[in-house]
Formats: C-alpha cells, structure tokens, sequence
C-alpha cells in the first residue's frame, strides 16, 4: 500500500501542472505558493489584501463578464463565443497567459484589449464610438467585465506569449527598448521603479522586472485596486506608469503599448499568473 | 474586420498627412527590418504610440518630453546592465557642463516651504490628467525616494537616506555647493542616477532648491532632529 502510494505520488506532481488541475488553485493559492518560495517584500507587502482575496470584488467583475461574453450583443446581435484569442474560436483557457500574440487575420501583434475590440467590432458590429468599444476603464464597463472573465480563466497558468512569429519577437525586442527608455523631465524609464527587488516609493514596495517570481504579479492584471475601488487593465497600468514618469500619454491599443506588454509579460514567463489579483 | 481596417488605415492616413513624409502604406511586417532601437523610436514618433501635439507645462509639446537627450540616450543605452567606464565618463562630463550656479552664490532659503516642496508629487503630469500649475506649485517629491525627516515614515528607498544632512556634514561652503550640484544635475556626481536633473530639467526653480537646501541643512529643519520616541 505504501509501495503504491509512493509511486503514485510522482504522477500526481506531474499531472499537477495540467491545466484542469491548476485552475481549481484559487489566486491566493498561487500567490501563496510564490510567497513560500521566494523572499519578496513586494509580494508579501500586504496582509490585509491577501487576506480580502477571497472575496476579491473583482469575482463580480468576473461573474458580470462570463454573462456578457455569451449573450447576443450589438448590431449583428451576436455572442463573442467565436472570437478566437489565439487558442481557437471561443477557446478561453490558457488564452490570456499566451497574449500578446500573432494574429494572422489582422497581421499584427495583439494583446487581450485589442483582440477583444476587434472582435466586438468584427464579431458583434459595435463601432470604436458605441459605449461597450469605447469606454475602457472602470469596474462597471463592458470592456474590464470581459477582460477580467477571460483573464481569469488563465489563473494559475504560466505566462507563455509565443515568441514563434518574427513580429512577435520583434514587438518584445521593442518593448524591451521602450522600458529602458529614459525621456521627460524627470529623466524616469520604467526600470527606475522597476530594476531592482525590495525598493520603496513613499510606502509603496515596488516589483523588479527582473525577479520573475514577483514580476508576474506585478503583471497579474485584470486586479482590483483597493486604492481606486476598481478592477484595472494592463493597458490602465502602462498609463498610469506613463504618467507618473512625466512622459506623454501612451494611445491605448498603440502597438507602442503591445510591445511594452509584450515585453513584460516575457519577463515574467514561466511563472504563474494570478487572476483577479488584489493590488494597494 | 473591414471597419477595423477602415479605422487603421484612416489613423494611418491622419498621421501620415501630420507627418508629410511619411508613408500610409508602411504594414506591421516592416517591423521585423528594424532593429529594436530603430522600432522603438517608430513606435512613439511615427505609429501613433502617444499624443504628440499635447502641450506640456513648459510649454512645449509631448514630441519634445518623448525626445532624448545626450545623458537620457546613453543611459537608456544601458539597458539593464550597470555602468561602464566610458559611459560614465560621457555622461560625467556632459552633467559638468550642463551646470548653473545662481547670481549671489549658493544660499539656504526657508526650511518650511522646503518641506513643503519635498513632500510635494505635484507638477508636469500630461495625458488624461493635466497638472495645472497656475492652481498649484510644482513639487521636487523627495519622500518618493529618500528618507529625509526621520520621524516621517512614508518615505521611499531608492535613493539613500538624508536623515539628519546638515548635522552630519555641516553647512560648509564646499558642502552647501556639493549638495547645490546634486540637486542641479546629479549626474554630475552619479552618472546615470535614477535622481532627476531637478535645475538642469527646470522642474525646480534657483529658488525653489535654495529652500530645499534649507530643509536638508538648516539646523531648525526636521531633518537634522531626533528621531522622537513612538508614542504607540
């Protein structure tokens, strides 16, 4: 008995890093499994969020978007359960922590905002002016609903954007530039804030880029920020930190803001991302 | 998909009309003949990556925030590696140059409207939300990075500690031009600091760091107190 409990033990940690099995982990569980592992400030800074994690309100913002992402919506009065995320029509899991990626349809480079718009636009005939398309941000628009229903279906999941496709790499090569990009009046690029483990702003413990086990919940969006009492984007996240450094504002959906997040995300590859997360 | 298209190849034609030169016909799939850098700078200047014609508080535009100059394009040029010999002696030697003393000498000014200045965030944010300086002075936004009054404990650690400056070094005549140089452009000492170039880059005026320079060395200032005993 023991003998077979023994051997057994050895598959049951290989099928452990199956998809079905990793998306039974709940985010805490996997930011909990980083915090075991490594010694990180910035994934430890606050008690009080990992505690609230369970009952994240972004788990409403999910709930809200999986509704939306199957009824008949817009002037062609069609569902988005054909929109392909790169994965196939319809496919959701795993589809986020592989984004940015190629897409042969539009011959560009995509991350899940601009997939998305596409396909609301394509798929269900919304124009960029209709509410659903336009407003971005915000707990309560179509866009932050959809986005954090199909990011979390990639909870737990390694980042894994394909690199395949020359544009692809061309984008995270790019992206990489832009990062370490000083401009604007306070000579800041993001590596300023983001270069190095364990360093504050004011009370705030900041993710280095390159520590991959905190940098992917530093990635981890859509999150609820308990400081906003909203769910935020990526695209949210790289305006935010555009403005802060004094440099102008990045367009959303730019292939400027891809290639950052393309850079990004491959910074934090291989490392499991946790969605919804919680964020100060 | 073709509206999509529509939108991209209006977006296009807009930029390429602003542009002149440039030309609508230009795919994605050129991206992969550019070399990172070359892509990069296409990215922000020419593939509508920021809004370029917002004006800035200094009144310039953002074309002119997103442009690097000597010391942000060698530095940048560092990526994630750390400083070479060459680099900082470039970069040395351009911050040298780039130095202003003011009329009258260096002087301390008011240790007050200094704190007020250190703990100030505010000043030359751009894009969807605009700091208006005609409503509020901008600020140096020291605590962002260094300890400054002990007794304040939201401060940020990416620079090193100021707790108690002026007690500690005094407020000789070679140290108050030191700290003035700092202030001004630090590269002048630290090639490729994370610090701002606070005078060169004229986010704080003479002025303005003459009561910053109270606050670091006027013996009244918070910063060269005690650390008082917590109450808690």
């Amino acid at each position: 008995m023991l003998r077979r409990t023994l051997f057994a033990l050895p598959m049951a940690l290989a099928l452990g890093t199956t998809a079905s099995a990793e998306s039974d982990k709940a985010p805490e569980d996997v930011l909990n499994e980083l915090i075991n592992k490594v010694d990180s400030k910035y994934l430890t800074q606050s008690e009080q969020n990992i505690m609230m994690m369970p009952d994240n309100p972004a788990y409403w913002t999910v709930d809200e978007g999986e509704e939306l992402f199957s009824e008949p919506r817009g002037p062609k009065n069609a569902s988005l359960e054909t929109c392909d995320f790169g994965k196939g029509p319809g496919v959701l899991d795993g589809a986020y922590t592989e984004m940015p990626r190629f897409f042969a349809d539009t011959g560009k480079v995509m991350d899940l905002e601009t997939r998305l718009i596409h396909c609301m636009m394509t798929i269900q005939g919304f124009t960029k002016d209709d509410a659903p398309v336009k407003k971005r941000h915000g707990s309560g628009s179509d866009m932050m609903k959809l986005q954090t229903y199909i990011a979390s279906k990639s909870n737990g999941q390694p980042w894994n954007p394909p690199m395949d496709h020359p544009l692809e790499r061309a984008m995270r090569d790019a992206g990489k530039e832009l990062f370490y990009r000083r401009a604007g009046s306070f000579d800041f690029s993001c590596k300023t804030c983001h270069g190095a483990t364990g360093k504050r702003i004011r009370a705030s413990v900041l993710p280095s880029v390159e520590f991959p086990e905190e940098w992917t919940k530093a990635i981890s969006w859509p999150a609820y920020r308990v400081g906003h009492q909203n769910v935020r984007s990526s695209q949210h996240r790289v305006r935010g930190c555009y403005w802060q450094m004094r440099q102008g504002l990045v367009k959303p959906g730019s292939d400027a803001s891809i290639a950052l997040i393309s850079f990004w995300t491959d910074a934090a590859r291989g490392q499991p991302a946790i969605l919804p997360d919680m964020k100060r | 998909m073709t509206k999509h298209k529509h939108i991209l190849t209006h977006g296009l034609a807009a930029i390429a009309l602003t542009l002149g030169t440039y030309s609508a016909a230009v795919s994605a799939e050129d991206y992969t003949k550019m070399t990172p850098k070359a892509l990069a700078e296409h990215l922000i200047f020419k593939a509508g990556g920021f809004k370029l014609d917002e004006a800035t508080q200094e009144g310039t535009t953002v074309t002119e925030r997103q442009t690097q100059d000597g010391i942000q394009k060698a530095c940048s040029a560092l990526g994630s590696k750390t400083i070479d010999g060459d680099t900082a002696a470039k970069v040395n030697a351009m911050a040298r140059k780039s130095i202003v003393k003011p009329d009258g000498g260096i002087k301390l000014g008011d240790w007050k409207k200094g704190q007020a200045l250190a703990r100030s965030g505010f000043g030359f944010r751009v894009g969807h939300r605009d700091d208006d300086h005609s409503k509020r002075e901008p600020g140096g936004n020291c605590y962002a990075c260094h300890q400054l009054d002990p007794n304040e404990i939201a401060f940020g650690t990416l620079g090193p500690s100021l707790a108690a400056y002026g007690k500690t070094r005094g407020t000789s005549e070679a140290m108050l031009n030191y700290a003035y140089e700092v202030i001004y452009n630090p590269h002048s000492y630290f090639p490729c600091t994370y610090m701002p170039r606070f005078g060169h880059n004229k986010v704080l005026t003479q002025e303005q760091i003459s009561h910053v320079m109270a606050y670091l060395f006027d013996p009244e200032s918070p910063v060269n107190q005690e650390l008082k005993p917590q109450s808690w």
